[in-house]
C-alpha cells in the first residue's frame, strides 16, 4: 500500500512551483525595492515603513474591512431566515429551493454584478450602498447554503425533545436550533467576509468611480502605478489581516463545534 | 396562527428569490431593447444578439472560457484524485504539511493568488497566454478536488485494495479497478466544483492572461465602461444554457427514477 | 448523465471553434510577404472603428489580436512586465520615455508609404522630430464638457477650470482618472505649468484636488464619461477633445470649452515595441491606419482629431461641422505639451492615489 503514497509526489512538486514559490515571490518583492527582475535585488523595509507613514492604505483597509463586515452581518440576518424556512420544507421542495439558489451562482460573477447596473440607475443611492447591494447579492447564496446544510443535519429528535420538555418554540430555537447551526453560520461568514474584503470588480462596476476598496488599491499599484514592490507589501499585509481573522473565526468554530 | 406563519415564511422565501432573480430578469428584458439605454425600454429588437454573434472577440472569449474550464477540470481532477489517494496512504506529517499548503490557495484572497502567479510568470520570463492561464486555473482547482475526494477515501475499506494486491494485481490495476471506482461519486462532484471555479473566475484570469487570451469575464470587465447591451445578450444566453443544463441534470434522474419505480410496481 | 454533460460541452466548443475560424479567405500569402500571419495590437479603449480590424485581416489574410488599455502607465507596466505586442499607441511624453528606455524599435520609414499624410502640426513633434520611432494616430486637447441648459457659456468662460470647485455644482462633476491628466485642471487653475518640478506648486495642486474631493465629491472616471454625458447624468466633466466631439454629436445640449487658463495639447502615436516578433506586418498596420478611408472611419467612430491632414480637412467640414471640439485650439501660449519626467510622474501618481483613495 505504501507504493500509493508516491502518488503525492507530482502534487508536491506542483504546489512548490505554483503555490509556495509565488508566495515567496510576493514576500521577496515586498522586502525589496525597484526593478522588476530578480537580478537587481536590494533589500529594504521601505515598503512597510511607507505603510505606516502613508495614511491612505490603513484607511482604505479599514474601509474595506468595514464594508465586508456589514455585508457579512446583512448576509447572516437575511440568510438565516431563508435557510431556516427552506429547511422546514418537504424534501422535494427543499431540493427545488436549493436549485433556485444555486442557479444564479453558475452565471459569471461579473455578469451578475453588471446586471445590477441598470436597476440601480433608477435609485439615487450612495455609491457605498450600491457596492454593498452588489456584495450582498453575490455572497448571500453562499451564506444560505452553508446555514441550510448545518440546519438539515440537525437531529429533529432534539427539537421534539425540547418541545416535550415544555420549551416553547422561541426557547427551542434560541437554546437548541441556533447553537447547533452556529457552525454553518461561521463557515458562511468566512465564505462571505473573505471575498468581500478583497473584491475589486464590485466597487469598480457599481462604485461609479467614487468608492474604492483595498482590492482596487492593489490593482492600481500593479496595473497603473507599476510599483510592484509596494503592491506586494500591501497584498501581504491584507492577506495577513484576513488570515488572522479567519483564524479567529475558525477558533470560534471549534468552540461551537465542540458542543456537537 | 399556523397559516399566518406559513404565509410569512413563503412570502419571505419568494422575496429572497425575487432579489436573486430580479436583476437577471432585468438583463434579459433589456437584451431585447432597441436603444442602448439601460433604463428606458424603447422597443423590441434583436440587434444586440446579431452584434453578439458577429463579434469575434465575444466568440473567442466564450471559446477560451469553455476550453480553459474543460482542460483545467480534467487535469485538476486527475492530479487531485491521485494526490488524495496518495495522501491517504502517506504518513501523518507529510499529509499534514501538504494539506496545510493545500489550504493556501483557498484561504488567500484571489487577488493575492493572482499577483503571485503574475510575479512568477514575469520573473521566469514566460510569455503570458493560454499556458499560463491554464496553469493558474489548474492550481486553484486542485485543492477543491482533493478536499472533496479525501472524506470519501477515509470511509473506504483498505482491505479491498490490499486483497487485490495480494491476489496478484499490479498497483496500477488496484488503483484503476478497485480504488477509483469506489470514489466515482466524489470524483464527479470534485470535477463539477473545479469546473464552476474555473468557469466563474475573473481575478486570476485577469492577471495571468496575456495579449492573446481573454475569457468572458475579462471581456465583460474591459467593455463594461461603455453601456454595451451585447453584454445583456451574452448574459441571457448564458442564463438560458445554464438553466437548461441544470434542469436536464436535475429532472432527467427524477423521470428515470419514476420509470424504474413504475416497472417495479 | 456525465455523457450528456460532456456532449453538451463538446457541441458548445465545436460551435465556438468553428465560429472563430473561417471568414472570407483571400489568396494573399502573409507569410511570404511579412514573415508572419498574426499581429498583436495594444490600443486605447474606444480608439478604433472595429470594422477596420476586420478589413485589415481580410486584406492581408492575417489574424489581429486586439487588446485595449486605459492609461499610458497601464500600457507601460504591461510592456515592462513582458507582454509582447507588435503595435502600441502611447502618448507624446510616453513615446519619449519608451525611446529613452529602448523599449520601442526604430521604424523602417521606407515601408510607411503614406507618411506624407501626417497633419501639419505633427510633422515634426518634439518627442520624435523625424518620426524615427513613431507615427501620429490621433491628437487633441483637454477641456470641459458642460450641459448648456444648466451652465451658461459666460459663466464657464469666466471661471475656466475654477468652475470645478464651485459648490453650486457639487455632485455634478466628473474628473478624469488618468495619469497626469488628473492633475491638469488643478495645475492650470492655479496658474502653474503642467511640467512643473516645484514641490510647493505640486503640493498646492494636490491640496486643490483634495479640497475638490471633499467639497464637490466628483466621480473619477475614464471612458465611462461618454455615456454619462450623453445621457446628461452630470453637468460638468473634464474630457479629451475627441470624447467631447463624440458626446456633442450624440447630445446637442452639450458644449465644450478649453479654459482660458490654458490646457494640455497632446498626440498619440503608433510605435513598435522592441520585443515585437511581427515587425513587417506591424509596419503594414501603421501604413494601413494612415489610409484616408481607414483614418476617416476611425475618426468618425471615436470623435478624435485625426493625425492626418486630409482627414481633418474633410471631417471638419462634414461629420464634425460646427463642433468646436474636433479642431483643438492652436497657438495659445498657455497651452502646453507634457514632457517626459519620471520623477514628476511617480510623484503625481502617488499623490493621485492619496486623492483617489481618500
Amino acid at each position: 500500500m505504501k507504493t500509493f503514497s508516491k502518488l503525492t509526489w507530482p502534487y508536491i512538486a506542483w504546489i512548490s512551483a505554483f503555490v509556495v514559490l509565488p508566495m515567496l515571490l510576493i514576500l521577496l518583492y515586498a522586502f525589496t525595492k525597484e526593478g522588476n527582475s530578480i537580478i537587481t535585488l536590494s533589500f529594504t523595509l521601505e515598503n512597510f515603513a511607507k505603510f505606516f507613514s502613508d495614511a491612505i492604505f490603513p484607511m482604505v483597509l479599514w474601509r474595506s474591512l468595514k464594508i465586508a463586515f456589514f455585508t457579512t452581518v446583512i448576509c447572516v440576518l437575511l440568510g438565516y431566515p431563508a435557510a431556516y424556512i427552506i429547511a422546514q420544507m418537504s424534501e422535494k421542495k427543499q431540493a427545488f429551493a436549493i436549485l433556485l439558489i444555486t442557479l444564479p451562482m453558475w452565471i459569471n460573477m461579473l455578469i451578475r454584478t453588471y446586471s445590477w447596473k441598470g436597476i440601480l440607475a433608477y435609485f439615487d443611492f450612495d455609491s457605498q450602498i450600491n457596492v454593498m447591494i452588489g456584495m450582498v447579492y453575490n455572497f448571500l447564496p453562499f451564506m444560505i447554503l452553508q446555514i441550510h446544510t448545518s440546519l438539515s443535519k440537525l437531529d429533529r429528535n432534539l427539537i421534539t425533545a425540547a418541545n416535550d420538555l415544555g420549551a416553547d418554540s422561541v426557547q427551542t430555537f434560541l437554546r437548541v436550533t441556533l447553537p447547533l447551526s452556529m457552525s454553518g453560520v461561521i463557515s458562511g461568514i468566512t465564505l462571505v467576509f473573505l471575498p468581500a474584503v478583497s473584491s475589486f470588480f464590485i466597487p469598480k462596476l457599481l462604485g461609479g468611480g467614487e468608492y474604492v476598496l483595498i482590492g482596487n488599491l492593489i490593482e492600481n499599484y500593479f496595473i497603473s502605478v507599476g510599483n510592484w514592490n509596494y503592491g506586494s507589501a500591501i497584498s501581504l499585509i491584507m492577506a495577513l489581516v484576513i488570515i488572522l481573522s479567519m483564524f479567529v473565526t475558525k477558533k470560534m468554530d471549534q468552540k461551537t463545534g465542540g458542543e456537537e | 396562527m399556523k397559516f399566518i406563519k406559513k404565509l410569512v415564511s413563503s412570502a419571505y422565501f419568494w422575496l429572497t428569490m425575487l432579489f436573486f432573480y430580479l436583476p437577471i430578469i432585468y438583463v434579459i428584458v433589456f437584451s431585447f431593447n432597441e436603444s442602448k439605454s439601460l433604463t428606458r425600454f424603447t422597443g423590441f429588437s434583436l440587434q444586440w444578439y446579431q452584434k453578439l454573434f458577429e463579434s469575434r472577440s465575444i466568440r473567442e472569449a466564450i471559446y477560451y472560457t469553455l476550453l480553459i474550464a474543460v482542460i483545467a477540470t480534467i487535469i485538476s481532477t486527475i492530479i487531485g484524485t491521485l494526490t488524495a489517494i496518495g495522501l491517504s496512504k502517506s504518513n501523518k506529517i507529510l499529509r499534514a504539511i501538504v494539506l496545510q499548503i493545500n489550504d493556501i490557495p483557498m484561504m488567500n484572497p484571489d487577488i493575492v493568488t493572482a499577483i503571485g502567479f503574475m510575479l512568477l510568470f514575469t520573473s521566469l520570463g514566460v510569455d503570458k497566454g493560454l499556458g499560463t492561464i491554464l496553469l493558474a486555473h489548474i492550481s486553484f482547482c486542485i485543492p477543491y478536488v482533493i478536499l472533496t475526494v479525501m472524506p470519501r477515501l477515509r470511509q473506504l475499506d483498505d482491505n479491498l485494495a490490499e486483497a487485490a494486491l495480494d491476489l496478484g494485481a499490479t498497483p496500477l490495476q488496484a488503483l484503476t479497478k478497485v480504488i477509483i471506482p469506489q470514489l466515482k461519486g466524489s470524483i464527479i462532484s470534485g470535477a463539477l466544483i473545479a469546473f464552476t471555479m474555473s468557469f466563474d473566475d475573473f481575478v486570476i484570469s485577469f492577471f495571468t492572461s496575456g495579449p492573446k487570451v481573454s475569457n468572458i469575464a475579462i471581456y465583460v470587465y474591459s467593455s463594461i465602461k461603455r453601456i454595451n447591451p451585447t453584454i445583456n445578450a451574452l448574459s441571457t444566453i448564458i442564463v438560458v444554457i445554464v438553466t437548461t443544463v441544470l434542469i436536464i441534470v436535475n429532472v432527467v434522474p427524477m423521470i428515470k427514477d419514476r420509470k424504474t419505480r413504475g416497472i417495479e410496481e | 448523465m456525465k455523457k450528456l454533460l460532456v456532449s453538451i460541452l463538446a457541441v458548445l466548443i465545436c460551435l465556438t471553434v468553428s465560429g472563430c475560424k473561417g471568414g472570407g479567405k483571400t489568396d494573399f500569402d502573409p507569410i511570404a510577404e511579412f514573415g508572419s500571419d498574426e499581429l498583436y495590437v495594444f490600443n486605447w479603449g474606444e480608439y478604433i472603428d472595429e470594422s477596420n480590424i476586420e478589413a485589415f485581416e481580410k486584406r492581408y489574410n492575417v489574424t489581429v489580436y486586439y487588446k485595449t488599455f486605459d492609461s499610458n502607465e497601464e500600457m507601460y507596466t504591461a510592456i515592462v512586465g513582458g507582454d509582447k505586442y507588435d503595435i502600441i499607441v502611447p502618448s507624446d511624453y510616453m513615446v519619449e520615455r519608451l525611446i529613452r528606455e529602448k523599449l520601442i524599435q526604430p521604424l523602417d520609414l521606407s515601408l510607411i508609404t503614406n507618411i506624407g499624410a501626417i497633419a501639419e502640426g505633427l510633422k515634426s513633434p518634439d518627442y520624435d522630430p523625424t518620426h524615427a520611432y513613431s507615427i501620429p494616430y490621433f491628437q487633441g486637447s483637454i477641456g470641459i464638457i458642460y450641459d448648456s441648459t444648466k451652465v451658461t457659456e459666460e459663466e464657464i468662460t469666466a471661471k475656466g477650470w475654477d468652475i470645478l470647485l464651485d459648490t453650486k455644482y457639487a455632485g455634478q462633476i466628473c474628473m478624469y482618472n488618468a495619469d497626469r491628466d488628473n492633475f491638469l485642471p488643478a495645475l492650470k487653475s492655479l496658474g502653474y505649468s503642467v511640467n512643473t518640478t516645484n514641490d510647493d506648486e505640486i503640493q498646492a495642486a494636490y491640496q486643490w484636488l483634495l479640497t475638490q474631493k471633499k467639497t464637490m465629491s466628483p466621480a473619477y472616471v475614464t471612458d465611462e464619461v461618454n455615456d454619462i454625458m450623453i445621457e446628461g447624468n452630470k453637468t460638468l466633466a473634464v474630457v479629451y477633445s475627441g470624447a467631447a466631439a463624440y458626446i456633442m454629436s450624440e447630445n446637442e445640449d452639450m458644449a465644450f470649452i478649453e479654459p482660458y487658463q490654458g490646457t494640455n495639447i497632446w498626440s498619440d502615436a503608433m510605435c513598435i515595441p522592441a520585443t515585437s516578433t511581427n515587425v513587417k506586418l506591424a509596419h503594414a498596420w501603421i501604413n494601413f491606419c494612415m489610409e484616408q478611408e481607414v483614418a476617416e472611419k476611425n475618426s468618425i467612430a471615436v470623435g478624435y482629431t485625426s493625425g492626418y491632414q486630409a482627414v481633418i480637412d474633410k471631417l471638419s467640414k462634414t461629420e464634425f461641422d460646427g463642433i468646436n471640439a474636433y479642431l483643438p485650439r492652436v497657438g495659445y501660449d498657455k497651452d502646453e505639451e507634457y514632457h517626459d519626467d519620471n520623477v514628476l510622474k511617480t510623484k503625481l501618481a502617488e499623490l493621485w492615489n492619496q486623492v483617489m483613495f481618500n
